[in-house]
């Protein structure tokens, strides 16, 4: 199986403290993976280089068939090129209505003079409807997205990453500040899309990693520490150790 | 983005050009020109003003209230403007002068000839008899308006490219808009920059080829310009902020990472709308200059733009309309209490003359302003709409 994103020997230092050390991670077309390490593992920092916010010192990272490198593009090429983030915190625009957010996630064009030229179509409303509904926010798509709950801000962002159509999503602890009932959502809607595309969530709560059910990446110090389903990582002596241990 | 035609989305639009054009209307009807007369020439040009302050606060408030930058150096590109048109003006008048008096010769004067007259008529002053490179187009109207938008336009371009590029934001940002127009205020000032120094271009309120026509016209023919522009500039920002455009800039304002990561290049938009206000802003200057008559560098100094981002603060930033009062309105207002006609004040035996202290006030408000009612003046309209409504 070919690989969509491949990370192959990526360092980065920040003040001499080493935040990801040779690590190496490479992820299928449609996959879902769980990424978890304890506090300062790194899995921030492995996340702001995929989307391009910070850049290795050394290390390469490939993206697609073609094998291209992401390390030479900025933060929108990236997005362009189909790789999707989902913040911890909820970031939508709350001056704005829900609608508004979606739409201007929709995939199109993004030069300053497209957007000038673009104009709403029966295909950019419905398809925002079909989003809307997806995420539960039908009633709300003329609310100011400020209006909205915790819960379903993250819900309109998630809409908002569906409406980008990403091949990789990247999720930073969805499960953060959600009830029960909105967890199981999550999950049930991050299984399905993985179905279509790769997903990786970098989540704490073991609980919620366990009903995700998928391989499970364990960060320690800047690199692997173990790889395979929940139970077999559990099981690593080393992977106990630093759960435990602290 | 719902699909309602333009206007009803944004209903301001219609209202700011209905009360513009019964504005308009109403000074025609008290100027010595076209009407009874009640309403001096002068205050016909203090009007027309007015109108191009409020277009550059339209701008202003494109750049600030929209993009979220709080740019300190509008006024560069709102005196470039000016001293685009007025190189047209002070050449070609300066000109018809040497022209004329050349004519009693016995030969008539050559091209050069008349070309080196003019220009030590109008660089005499600064020691000078030669026509700098800044002056190539002067005699040519097309050219000079051209340039009116060129010059600011690409210095707006350049920048925004470098501060943009290299994500300088926040108080850095306005820390170098400040710089840029100080700097070129500074270059101005300079007798060999080719442009007359600290004397500036005057007798801008002379309009070659229109002589006989007279002050008293004239005026009300820059009041009607200004109001155009005015009002073209308002539909025109009203548009740009309207669809998914106006959407993404906004966006900008609140959170540029986000936007980022949503796969827009921010710097190119930030660009965009910069240099589009930097061109309104031109245009405002273009059409300031001539009704004011004199343009010189202290125009550009930084306190003038900053006095646009105070308008556009009281009048309420991220609405057009808010602009538009706040320019209109504390721009009258400071030319009244400043103009030493506004009674003083007797508070406890002391006197206070208006004219020390409109600074200090409008100082004052800015900050309560800014701490109490961040929407300004437009923050009204939006409890007198909550109250109908309920």
């Amino acid at each position: 199986m070919s690989a969509l994103l491949e990370v192959r020997g990526i360092s980065k230092t920040f003040d001499g403290f080493k935040a990801i050390n040779d690590l190496s991670f490479s992820i299928g077309r449609a996959e879902l993976r769980a990424v978890i390490g304890p506090n300062g593992a790194g899995k921030t920092t492995f996340m702001d280089i995929v989307t391009g916010k910070t850049t290795p010192d050394e290390g390469e990272v490939l993206w697609g068939t073609e094998s291209r490198s992401l390390l030479k593009m900025n933060e929108a090429q990236i997005a362009r090129a189909g790789v999707g983030r989902k913040f911890q915190r909820p970031t939508v625009f709350e001056d704005q209505s829900v609608a508004d957010n979606l739409t201007m996630a929709l995939r199109a064009d993004r030069g300053p003079f497209a957007v000038l030229r673009w104009r709403p179509s029966d295909d950019s409303e419905t398809r925002v409807a079909e989003l809307a509904a997806e995420v539960g926010l039908s009633d709300q798509l003329p609310c100011k997205a400020g209006e909205l709950s915790h819960g379903q801000k993250q819900w309109l962002e998630i809409g908002m990453l569906l409406a980008q159509e990403p091949q990789l999503l990247l999720v930073d602890e969805p499960a953060a500040g959600m009830t029960l009932a909105e967890r199981e959502l999550t999950t049930t809607l991050l299984c399905r899309l993985a179905e279509t595309r790769a997903v990786v969530v970098v989540e704490h709560d073991m609980d919620f990693v366990r009903r995700l059910n998928c391989r499970v990446t364990v960060l320690h110090q800047g690199s692997v520490l173990a790889e395979g389903s929940l139970d077999h990582v559990t099981r690593n002596p080393e992977v106990i150790e630093v759960y435990l241990g602290r | 983005m719902q699909r309602t035609p333009f206007i009803l989305r944004n209903p301001s639009v219609l209202i700011v050009i209905a009360v513009l054009a019964v504005f308009t209307a109403a000074v025609t009807a008290a100027s010595a020109a076209y009407g009874t007369g009640v309403m001096p020439t002068s205050m016909v040009k203090v009007l027309g003003k007015t109108l191009c302050l409020a277009l550059a606060a339209v701008a202003m408030d494109l750049v600030w209230g929209y993009l979220g930058i709080l740019s300190l150096g509008q006024m560069a590109f709102f005196a470039l403007g000016g001293y685009m048109i007025g190189q047209w003006l002070m050449y070609a008048r300066t000109e018809g002068i040497v022209a004329a008096s050349m004519a009693a010769n016995p030969i008539p004067p050559t091209p050069a000839e008349l070309q080196e007259g003019v220009a030590g008529q109008i660089f005499g002053v600064v020691g000078s008899t030669d026509l700098p490179w800044a002056w190539t187009f002067a005699h040519s109207l097309p050219a000079q308006l051209a340039l009116v938008l060129i010059v600011p336009g690409l210095l707006a371009l350049v920048f925004g490219w470098l501060a943009f590029r290299s994500r300088v934001n926040g108080v850095y940002l306005s820390i170098l808009t400040q710089a840029m127009t100080l700097a070129l205020a500074l270059w101005l000032f300079q007798n060999d920059s080719g442009f007359r120094g600290n004397n500036g271009l005057s007798g801008l309120q002379n309009i070659p080829g229109l002589e006989d026509v007279g002050q008293a016209r004239l005026s009300v023919w820059f009041l009607w310009a200004s109001a155009l522009a005015l009002a073209l500039g308002y539909v025109l920002a009203a548009w740009l902020m309207g669809g998914k455009f106006g959407s993404v800039t906004r966006a900008i304002r609140d959170d540029e990472t986000r936007v980022r990561f949503l796969g827009y290049p921010v710097e190119g938009f930030k660009l965009a709308v910069f240099t589009i206000a930097a061109m309104i802003t031109a245009i405002a200057g273009a059409l300031y200059y001539p009704q004011a008559g004199i343009i010189n560098p202290a125009e550009l100094a930084p306190i003038a733009s900053i006095y646009l981002a105070v308008w556009v603060a009281i009048g309420g930033r991220g609405r057009l309309y808010g602009a538009v009062i706040g320019a209109v309105v504390v721009s009258l207002l400071s030319s009244w209490f400043t103009g030493g006609r506004a009674p003083d004040l007797n508070i406890a035996g002391l006197r206070m003359a208006w004219v020390d202290w409109w600074q200090v006030a409008l100082g004052l408000t800015f900050v309560l302003v800014t701490l109490f009612a961040p929407k300004g003046i437009a923050g009204l309209f939006d409890i007198l709409n909550r109250k109908a409504k309920s």
